[in-house]
């Protein structure tokens, strides 16, 4: 990692990238745009996250997820600034590093770890519940064990499959998204084809006036989180340049049209009932039973199993690779960013992290929390995660481009647009989130992240200030071969 | 579930866009490494937002490379293929050190320069003559001085349009392959046997810069295959000898 003389008098180029050990421009565009889609886990998203919104969105439920996807989109328009220009394994943390400077990296970086740690639990958790009714549904009656065992042998699967390359786990991740979002597209097909008919349902209502809207596109914006995944892999595409900024964009879109036909389906298939969409606690289900489909549940409840597995797969790839560029950095212990030899993953950050995100949902089901409460609690504050990273990334964006010269009026407007949005949804976040256990957690995580960030501070301020490491480009990239 | 190929056919009718295009190419290659894009802009008097497309398309198909502090622009190794080889011999000193080993061995002695970034034989020897040139820089996979040159790659595969078969002991699978030049990037020794032309084959070891130690050049001895696949110490020994005598020569 020596460098290499000056380049015109003023740019070092190394003489190796300071991400080798990873299996470099490898993945096609393929299976990089599956990490992004699986990291959002449309199939979960489409079957809860309308009734959720509905509660607070009422019949206005469809243009909140117009709102969300315009955001996600936005969103998606500044990750793309950076993922255009450079190739980073870090994520969102390694990219704010670019624009916010080091703190303010550090602070993305806390708030991801914090976002995919606990999506990966969540999703884990998630498919165990799944699990748990297709097995209800067919008459047993299992209890948290076979949540637990369901999250156990699939986060030892998980492990295993990150460990063994990024080709075999992007394989697994696209197979797996490609049937669970078939499996969904044949319920939502069949449903909708059934309520059709009795169309005397306005999809586009505004009773609930703006504020009903504004206050929804928080969960449905919810459900788009995870479409950044694929900056995590930045190393490992072949064509980063495209196949990255161009996989969070499609996955911001796709995900926005499964999520209006979701919405429509069940807002329109559940209008007859008291109460509407909003007051139904199993939407999928009741509206199966409603259109006389009893078998739909199986398909339904398999589906998004799967999809929740694809996420734990995605979400703790990227999870890792954000700790093997800390580990690069210094900012954690340098074990961390070792890659294997041969399956050239960072397998000591796969064996800490998945097996820790595996152990403690079971831990915690064994001390006798619900499922439920656990998932949506690991959820919540995921989400939180994610909007700060969000955020930050937002905020870089522009100060990016200024400080290369190459900001432009679209860029900037985009940034301008989504930064206040995304403050002021997180202020709705912490607001709505005031009682229960999340005062609580996020003061807890709060004060762990401030901890750690004096101890960087006071201990590695050298390494705190080379926060923001990428695959730049090294000797063996220029034509000539050396400056 | 993929998204759009934006490969499609160009169809001729955004003129600009590809003079422009080579415009921005021509004024990185004039302005040297470093240049920035608002630099571009100006000297090429083109709408920033414009520039930084095409900036960003041509390092997305790795004609350019960013350099380390973001800002800057140089020449990607992909824009090597847009030049055509020089064939500039190798000097007098170097063809006589080759002479010397086609004097001591019974073998075809070839010397291959990597200069351009491919496979380009410099001094083919007269008595043996070698595989078709073209057909050695097209298909690097199937001759031992086409694995020389991409077993020195980090990224061998955008080398290699495909692993096409050319006998049944071609290697044709991307992992067999990647562990054969594993090999040859750790012995910097690299061996064909019958891979291309059945009954022959052909050994090859590299020649470094003696100060940089980027690979310049290979020398390859050629013979039936074989002969090819024995160990050959004595052989060996003699044609890494010449090869180090070579290096000074070559850089």
């Amino acid at each position: 990692m020596s460098r290499a003389s000056g380049y015109r008098g003023a740019v070092a180029v190394r003489r190796e990238s300071p991400m080798s050990g990873l299996d470099r421009r490898n993945l096609g565009p393929l299976q990089v745009f599956a990490q992004s889609i699986s990291g959002a886990a449309p199939s979960a998203a489409m079957a809860a996250a309308p009734a959720v919104a509905a509660a607070t969105a009422g019949g206005a439920v469809l243009w909140s997820f117009v709102a969300a996807t315009v955001l996600a989109l936005l969103i998606g328009v500044c990750v793309a600034q950076f993922t255009r220009r450079m190739a980073a394994a870090g994520s969102l943390y390694s990219l704010t590093a670019k624009g916010l400077g080091p703190v303010a990296a550090f602070a993305a970086g806390w708030a991801l770890l914090i976002g995919y740690g606990l999506l990966a639990m969540a999703a884990l958790v998630g498919a165990g519940t799944y699990v748990h009714d297709v097995l209800r549904r067919m008459g047993l009656s299992p209890g948290w064990g076979a949540v637990a065992g369901t999250v156990v042998v699939l986060g030892v699967l998980a492990t295993v499959l990150t460990v063994r390359g990024v080709r075999l786990s992007a394989k697994v991740v696209l197979v797996t998204e490609a049937l669970s979002i078939s499996a969904l597209l044949v319920v939502f097909g069949l449903l909708l084809a059934r309520v059709a008919p009795e169309l005397g349902f306005t999809p586009f209502t505004t009773e609930e006036g703006l504020g009903g809207v504004a206050g929804a596109v928080l969960p449905a914006l919810g459900a788009f989180v995870g479409f950044e995944a694929a900056a995590s892999f930045g190393v490992e595409a072949r064509r980063p340049f495209q196949s990255v900024p161009r996989a969070v964009q499609w996955t911001a879109a796709l995900c926005g049209v499964l999520y209006l036909v979701a919405a429509y389906t069940q807002a329109a298939g559940l209008s007859q009932l008291p109460g509407g969409l909003a007051g139904q606690p199993e939407p999928m289900s009741t509206l199966a039973e409603l259109e006389g489909l009893p078998w739909l549940p199986y398909v339904l409840d398999a589906g998004i199993a799967a999809s929740f597995f694809a996420c734990t797969m995605a979400t703790s790839s990227a999870l890792v690779r954000v700790l093997l560029s800390m580990g690069r950095e210094g900012i954690v212990p340098r074990r961390l960013g070792t890659t294997h030899p041969r399956y050239r993953t960072p397998h000591v950050a796969i064996l800490l992290v998945l097996p820790a995100a595996t152990l403690l949902p079971v831990v915690l089901l064994a001390a006798g929390v619900s499922t439920r409460e656990l998932f949506v609690a690991l959820l919540n504050i995921a989400v939180f995660g994610y909007l700060i990273a969000y955020l930050l990334v937002c905020a870089a964006a522009p100060v990016f481009l200024h400080r290369i010269g190459e900001l432009t009026r679209g860029a900037l407007a985009a940034s301008v647009v989504v930064a206040p949005v995304l403050l002021a949804v997180l202020v709705l976040f912490t607001v709505n989130n005031a009682d229960g256990p999340y005062p609580l957690a996020f003061t807890l995580l709060l004060a762990a992240g401030l901890a750690w960030y004096a101890w960087v501070r006071a201990r590695r301020p050298r390494q705190l200030a080379g926060i923001g490491i990428y695959d730049e480009t090294s000797a063996s990239d220029l034509l000539g071969g050396r400056p | 579930m993929s998204p759009p190929a934006e490969q499609a056919p160009l169809s001729g009718r955004q003129p600009k866009a590809v003079r422009n295009a080579l415009a921005v190419l021509e004024e990185v290659v004039a302005a040297g490494p470093g240049v920035t894009a608002k630099e571009i802009s100006a000297a090429l008097k083109l709408p920033p937002a414009t520039t930084y497309r095409l900036l960003n398309l041509l390092v997305g198909e790795e004609y350019l490379v960013r350099l380390p502090d973001l800002r800057g622009f140089a020449l990607g190794r992909r824009a090597g293929r847009l030049t055509v080889p020089v064939a500039s011999g190798p000097p007098a000193a170097a063809r006589a050190v080759v002479e010397r080993l086609r004097q001591r061995v019974r073998w075809g002695v070839h010397l291959a320069s990597y200069q351009s970034g491919r496979v380009e034989l410099v001094d083919a020897d007269p008595d043996h003559p070698p595989s078709d040139g073209a057909l050695l820089a097209r298909y690097p996979h199937a001759s031992a001085l086409g694995k020389l040159l991409l077993a020195d790659q980090a990224e061998w595969r955008a080398m290699v349009r495909d692993l096409r078969p050319f006998t049944t002991a071609t290697i044709t699978e991307a992992g067999r392959l990647e562990t054969e030049l594993a090999d040859v990037a750790r012995t910097g020794l690299a061996r064909q046997c019958g891979e291309l032309y059945p009954g022959r084959g052909c050994l090859a070891v590299a020649i470094r810069d003696v100060v940089h130690g980027t690979l310049v050049a290979g020398l390859a001895v050629s013979g039936p295959t074989e002969r090819v696949a024995e160990p050959n110490p004595d052989l060996l020994a003699l044609v890494r000898e010449h090869a180090d005598q070579l290096a000074p020569l070559l850089a």
